[in-house]
């Protein structure tokens, strides 16, 4: 099987340099059959990847140790869902998957515009199958997925344990699938420069590819901060760790794009930075998996040191000078039909969300490589931590929360005082009244008495247009508020989707804000001991140990009181791996909607009988979780198919037809 | 029209600087620095109450670890011994930390440890990270 694997990749990588020149060339020489055969081979590039790949999956399923990547990653004791989970566990497997997923992708875009788009598709061919042949040729000769030991070993070293965990089973898979689809709109934006058609059609064609990598860069970074809160044992779930920046980064400027792109539909502007924003998007993705892949910033994440390094650089590079080159090219032809014409419209609240945007996608990019930067400029590797990324972007951030509130609900062009008056008196009214009633309560900690105000004035500012729009529909189509509501939405699925993704945003704020408030305490107690936390006794009454072929775990018991009363026992663990003889902290975690109570086994001393506990009281990191599924509820509201814009994406694409036959013609 | 456009102009300069002057003052607020075990003890005299960020190796047999207290000291050695002439410098730094263990942490581990450098020449440490262990090459028994 593993040979079979093998031959399928060279195969794959032959047929992807087959399928970029015959593209490439097929437009040269106006030869429809060469790029048809393109497309063909592509497919065909697909189908080896998709060999590779069953042969990589049969030979961890069947615990094939001879293959070096099945003994580094998988033991005979492994549990089958982590087993599969191994596929992406390791750098060879991770690389794979990576190409498999594109290869699909590229199948379903060739397929979704085998009889549209005739003059871009060439272009886009050769471009995703670039791609590919980048991710095929490490495949191939940098990191050989089925490379065989001298001899089988009697037992695989298991898979990380940090790593076999419900969430990392599917987090990874969601980031890479929100990294890989944004390779799509990346090659549309190349071909839309390298042929000159520079119009809408581009965009809108990868309107919904765009959104698509968006919708998983949410979700990866959400499963990731809920896998590190449930892993990683340190009582949060972001910490600004390299790899946590190389996911977040491209979901900024992909956010900036979903955005700015609205302002190229309605006015036809900003067509430079659009492109921009595409591109920048796609280079975050291969920074991103440079940053985890190289080992040149050590990060808690990072994969085995390899000597990836320079072919992600050199690779890097290429893109940038390709990209950067048709740019330029093309510049003159992307200058803006129209211009900006007041501060106090939505084209401005987009441009300036936009800025900090970018502004916060550099400077977590800043923070991320400050340490090479400075060793280069200086000769000293200076490292910047989490307080620097939230000094910098939690303002950035408050900033652009207050925006989410002007935004979509500011009118276009200019907006006149009798409109803004009617528009943000009740979000205004709203936000300033919680933020008196939080001042007289007693808060005193302004950034979440900010926050928080904020959040109100977004929140009331998207309600009242959601019953504005009902209340108009009952009036003049006589329908009950609940059908109203649902026509409304049904009607307009992307204005009021993206409001309901601006609902899940503002609780995220929320949720996060509550880490203002975070208490911590540690301490060591003996059996039967109780100690105090916040509003919280907790008892600790001993410990058990529990053992199976795979984990040796310590087990200990606490009892949760409040005022005197048990309401719930939590049992944080202390597990050691024996494949791995590896140590880990399970936590056990009590969600409220008000706060987490969150309790760490810090360690258990065998002879004193000692257990020492770490114990967070979280406020309102539920609310982060439940923001993240109405953010992704609202994706898919947004998503829905939409009868208006099929038709003006029909429209738009006679309207170039029309044009393009005439200036043939 | 140019005025129009120069309003835009104000705007987006103001937060490019904004941007900009956040990280500048960030930076310098909460950079550290970062030396390998060789390089710290090399200028450790310059670093007297300095924020810093070493790499090392737990030294084997210094760990000294009280679960009551959560009080904990050990040395942190070079990686690779002999690299610095015998006699020339110090043989590694105390380390002392309070709080709760990394799962990782043991002796012989390669950790990097930040904290403060004191005057009395300890590394008084505020957090102990440990290399994540998907990073060793795996032992496979023959």
């Amino acid at each position: 099987m593993t040979h079979l694997g093998t031959l399928a990749l060279y195969l794959a990588s032959l047929l992807a340099v087959y399928a970029i020149v015959t593209s490439l060339w097929g437009v040269r020489t106006r030869r429809t059959a060469w790029i048809a055969s393109g497309a063909q081979a592509a497919y065909a590039v697909g189908g080896c990847v998709v060999v590779a790949s069953i042969a990589l999956l049969h030979a961890l399923l069947t615990r094939d140790f001879n293959v070096e990547y099945v003994a580094s990653y998988s033991s005979s004791t492994l549990p089958l869902h982590y087993t599969v989970a191994a596929f992406w566990g390791g750098q060879k497997g991770s690389l794979l998957f990576w190409a498999l997923i594109h290869c699909f992708f590229s199948a379903v875009v060739l397929f979704q515009n085998r009889t549209r788009n005739q003059e871009l598709m060439p272009y886009v061919t050769a471009t995703l199958m670039t791609i590919a042949l980048f991710f095929l040729g490490l495949l191939c000769f940098i990191t050989p997925p089925f490379e065989r030991l001298s001899f089988i070993p009697s037992e695989g070293s298991d898979l990380n344990p940090l790593l076999q965990n419900y969430w990392m089973t599917i987090h990874p898979p969601a980031l890479y699938l929100g990294f890989i689809s944004a390779s799509v709109p990346f090659a549309f934006a190349l071909a839309a420069l390298a042929t000159g058609k520079l119009g809408d059609v581009w965009i809108r064609t990868t309107r919904r590819w765009a959104l698509t990598s968006w919708f998983f860069l949410s979700l990866g970074n959400l499963l990731g901060g809920r896998w590190a809160y449930e892993v990683l044992g340190w009582g949060g779930y972001w910490a600004w760790d390299p790899v946590e920046n190389a996911a977040i980064m491209p979901w900024f400027t992909a956010t900036a794009y979903l955005h700015s792109v609205m302002i190229q539909e309605k006015k036809d502007m900003l067509k430079v930075w659009n492109m921009t924003l595409v591109i920048l998007t796609f280079v975050l993705t291969i920074f991103g998996t440079f940053l985890t892949r190289s080992g040149v910033i050590s990060s808690v994440h990072s994969f085995t040191q390899s000597g990836l390094g320079p072919y992600f650089l050199a690779f890097l590079a290429f893109i940038l000078l390709v990209s950067i080159g048709l740019l330029l090219y093309r510049l003159p032809d992307l200058k803006s039909a129209n211009e900006f014409d007041s501060l106090l419209s939505r084209e401005a609240a987009f441009l300036f969300n936009n800025l900090i945007l970018v502004g916060l996608a550099f400077a977590t990019f800043w923070g991320t490589i400050f340490p090479i930067l400075s060793e280069w400029v200086r000769g000293v590797k200076i490292t910047v931590g989490p307080p620097f990324f939230n000094q910098v972007n939690g303002p950035l951030g408050v900033l652009l929360l207050f925006l989410t509130g002007i935004g979509p609900i500011i009118a276009w062009r200019r907006a006149s005082w009798s409109s803004l008056r009617r528009q943000f008196t009740i979000p205004l009214v709203v936000g300033l009244v919680l933020g008196g009633l939080l001042f007289v309560l007693g808060y005193r900690n302004y950034y979440a008495v900010v926050i928080f105000s904020l959040a109100g004035f977004v929140l009331a500012g998207i309600l009242a247009e959601f019953s504005r729009g009902t209340r108009a529909r009952q009036v003049m189509l006589h329908e009950s508020p609940p059908q109203a509501l649902g026509r409304l939405v049904a009607k307009n699925p992307r204005r009021y989707g993206g409001y309901i993704v601006h609902i899940g945003v503002v609780l995220i704020f929320f949720g996060v804000a509550g880490a203002l408030f975070t208490i911590e305490k540690q301490i060591t107690v003996s059996a039967e001991q109780s100690f105090a936390v916040g509003r919280y006794t907790l008892h600790y009454t001993g410990i058990t140990e529990r053992e199976d072929a795979h984990i040796a775990a310590q087990i200990a018991t606490v009892r949760v009181l409040v005022d005197g009363q048990q309401i719930d026992t939590m049992h944080p663990e202390k597990r050691f791996y024996k494949k791995q003889n590896q140590p880990t902290t399970e936590v056990d975690i009590r969600p409220t909607l008000v706060e987490d109570l969150y309790l760490v086994l810090g360690s258990y001393d065998v002879p004193s009988g000692l257990a020492t506990f770490q114990v967070f009281i979280n406020p309102l990191v539920s609310w982060i979780w439940i923001g993240g599924l109405i953010l992704i509820l609202g994706t898919c509201v947004i998503m829905a198919p939409n009868p208006a814009e099929r038709q003006a994406f029909a429209l738009a694409r006679t309207s170039a037809d029309i044009r393009g036959q005439a200036v043939a013609e | 029209m140019a005025a129009k456009q120069s309003k835009f102009l104000v705007g987006a300069l103001l937060i490019v600087g904004a941007v900009g002057y956040l990280i500048y003052t960030s930076i310098q607020e909460t950079k550290v620095y970062y030396f390998t075990i060789d390089e710290f003890l090399l200028n450790r005299t310059t670093l007297a109450n300095t924020d810093v960020r070493v790499a090392g190796r737990v030294q084997a047999g210094s760990i000294q670890w009280d679960p009551a207290a959560l009080d904990l000291t050990f040395r942190l050695m070079p990686i690779e011994p002999g690299t610095i002439p015998v006699g020339a410098l110090p043989p590694g730094v105390a380390v002392s930390y309070q709080g709760i263990l990394p799962d990782m942490f043991a002796e012989g581990r390669d950790v990097i440890v930040e904290g403060l450098y004191t005057p009395d020449q300890q590394l008084v440490a505020s957090t102990i990270m440990t290399s994540c262990p998907s990073k060793y090459e795996p032992e496979i028994e023959g």
